[in-house]
């Protein structure tokens, strides 16, 4: 088995599922022969795999050094209010899962954020808004 | 003043319009020779380590193994630094031409390019790069006929800061946690699966490519001497003109830097302090930006070139909170594996996050016992620099921060 294929099949399952469910986690045990414990121990290191379900849309904000000085607390504050949910939870109707996560890489043009694989830059409070009402 | 384009000069991102001529040039040389050329043009790694790239080539070239392996690092995470995105997505076969030269050099005939999960667009443009030039045959057996094999697979990564260390790095391509190793053995002698391996930033294997393309003459021409060629410079927070710049080294000051090509402070605010390269920099004041952009003048004012990401702070910030954003940074981003560093940065977060008024004197020697032992404990970068923000704001705004009466005062 290519180990080099591991976090390849991890993102595969995520994309799938929406999250790494706990019998895939048997099955890909099974298939590179690893113990259990090891599969989930290595998941639960990375950010992005996740071993609940998430929303259909991950709204990441970023809120490192260069974001966080162009006020991207505020587009937090603006999407937190308007989805009633705080960091790292879902939405009941599991549409959206809300992250401040660290730097996306575009920091000369924050505030940004992230819906699944889009990026926004220049994020306004108006923009977040109008981006989540899309989403719907 | 103008950008110095060496690594901007062209950009190409249509394989069809591409001949890679830096790789037809190094596949005619010996193996020997690209390294000596690389080595003699002084180039230093990109990724923020500055550690001499011909040499690790070379390192790893005179290792006896049945198969070697070249890693391109793409898991550019430091905040402040996009220049890695930069190149992946405007310059992709560049990227592509330098990996291929650097695994044609040290003897490597399998690579992998590890990209931030985070970097959705790069991931898309690098794979359907990859794809391509596995068609036209740039990428497989004896490409260009030069008898060389080499193939190369993208791994992306699932966000985790800590993965940029090459050793972290090679756990992560292995499916592991990505935890640092301990080092010794380096990579260059046991890395990926145990084989002889080299790990180089984008950015360095895209000047690589440059300087077989355009000579290490041409590179040694640019900069000044102890800081040779050019470097993409990553504006970013409180400034006019945030972006992508490409620079001579000693092409321009700090200060330059920040007023010709960023145009300054936006909105008429006055500076607070500027990060020179990376949230894992010391910072430096108003006062220290006459200084020429190299890495030795860097290090002679304290700080260091890091990544090349350059943060302009105005004064309007708040110094605890920036403080506390910088620390929570590196609480949730440090791997656990060394003690100091995982509860370091912990108890320090904490500390800052009640922090109403002013520091004492005893909690500044807190801080900075604890940094210190860091420093010297962690086993990765990440850990050593991961105090070098905050000890350097609490020194040069030690009015600003401390307890009145408590300044002077050693606790």
């Amino acid at each position: 088995m290519n180990y080099a294929n591991f976090l390849e099949r991890m993102h595969n399952i995520q994309d799938t599922y929406g999250y790494i469910p706990e019998c895939e986690i048997d099955k890909v045990a099974r298939e590179f022969n690893i113990p259990r414990s090891k599969v989930y121990g290595t998941i639960r290191f990375y950010s992005m795999f996740y071993t609940e379900p998430t929303g259909k849309y991950i709204i990441r904000v970023c809120d490192s050094l260069s974001c966080h000085i162009n006020e991207s607390k505020e587009i937090v504050e603006v999407i937190k209010d308007y989805l009633g949910i705080d960091n790292g939870e879902t939405t009941e109707d599991r549409k959206f899962t809300l992250e401040i996560v660290e730097c996306l890489g575009h920091c000369g043009e924050g505030p940004v954020m992230m819906v699944n694989d889009h990026i926004y830059t220049h994020v306004s409070k108006t923009m977040a808004i109008e981006i989540l009402d899309k989403c719907v | 003043m103008e950008e110095t384009l060496f690594l901007k000069r062209e950009e190409v991102k249509d394989i069809n319009n591409y001949d890679f001529p830096a790789l037809k040039k190094a596949l005619k040389m010996k193996q020997e020779d690209v390294i000596v050329e690389v080595k003699r043009s002084t180039l230093k790694g990109r990724g923020g380590a500055g550690f001499p790239t011909g040499l690790k080539w070379e390192l790893a070239f005179k290792e006896a193994a049945d198969k070697k392996y070249l890693i391109c690092n793409g898991d550019e995470g430091e905040p402040g630094t996009f220049k890695d995105r930069y190149l992946l997505e405007e310059s992709p076969l560049k990227v592509l031409e330098g990996i291929l030269i650097a695994a044609y050099a040290i003897g490597a005939d399998e690579g992998y390019i590890y990209i931030r999960g985070e970097y959705a667009k790069p991931i898309r443009v690098f794979s359907r790069v990859i794809e391509e030039a596995r068609e036209k045959g740039i990428l497989g057996e004896n490409i260009f006929g030069s008898g060389f094999n080499f193939d190369l697979y993208l791994v992306k990564g699932a966000g985790a800061y800590v993965c940029g260390d090459e050793t972290s790095l090679i756990n992560s391509i292995e499916g592991k946690r990505g935890r640092s190793r301990i080092k010794p053995p380096y990579p260059v002698e046991k890395g990926l699966f145990d084989k002889p391996t080299v790990v180089n930033n984008v950015e360095t294997l895209a000047s690589a490519a440059e300087i077989i393309n355009q000579g290490a003459d041409r590179y040694l021409s640019l900069g000044t001497e102890k800081s040779r060629g050019t470097k993409l410079v990553c504006l970013s927070g409180d400034i006019r003109n945030p972006g992508i710049y490409e620079l001579e080294f000693g092409q321009a000051t700090l200060r330059e830097i920040i007023d010709d090509f960023g145009g300054g402070l936006k909105n008429g605010s006055g500076l607070k302090f500027v990060v020179p390269g990376g949230i894992s920099t010391s910072i430096l004041l108003e006062d220290e930006l006459d200084i020429p952009y190299t890495y030795e003048d860097l290090d002679a004012a304290g700080s260091s070139l890091g990544s090349g990401a350059v943060i302009v702070v105005g004064e309007d910030h708040d110094l605890i909170d920036l403080m506390l954003n910088v620390s929570r940074f590196f609480m949730d981003e440090t791997c656990g594996t060394c003690f100091p560093c995982r509860e370091g940065n912990r108890q320090i977060y904490h500390m800052l996050k009640w922090k109403k008024n002013g520091f004492t004197a005893k909690e500044r020697q807190l801080i900075k016992d604890i940094g210190k032992t860091i420093h010297l404990a962690a086993r990765c970068g990440l850990g050593q620099t991961s105090l070098n923000f905050i000890s350097s704001v609490l020194d040069k705004f030690e009015d600003e921060l401390m307890v009145r009466g408590d300044i002077n005062v050693e606790g």
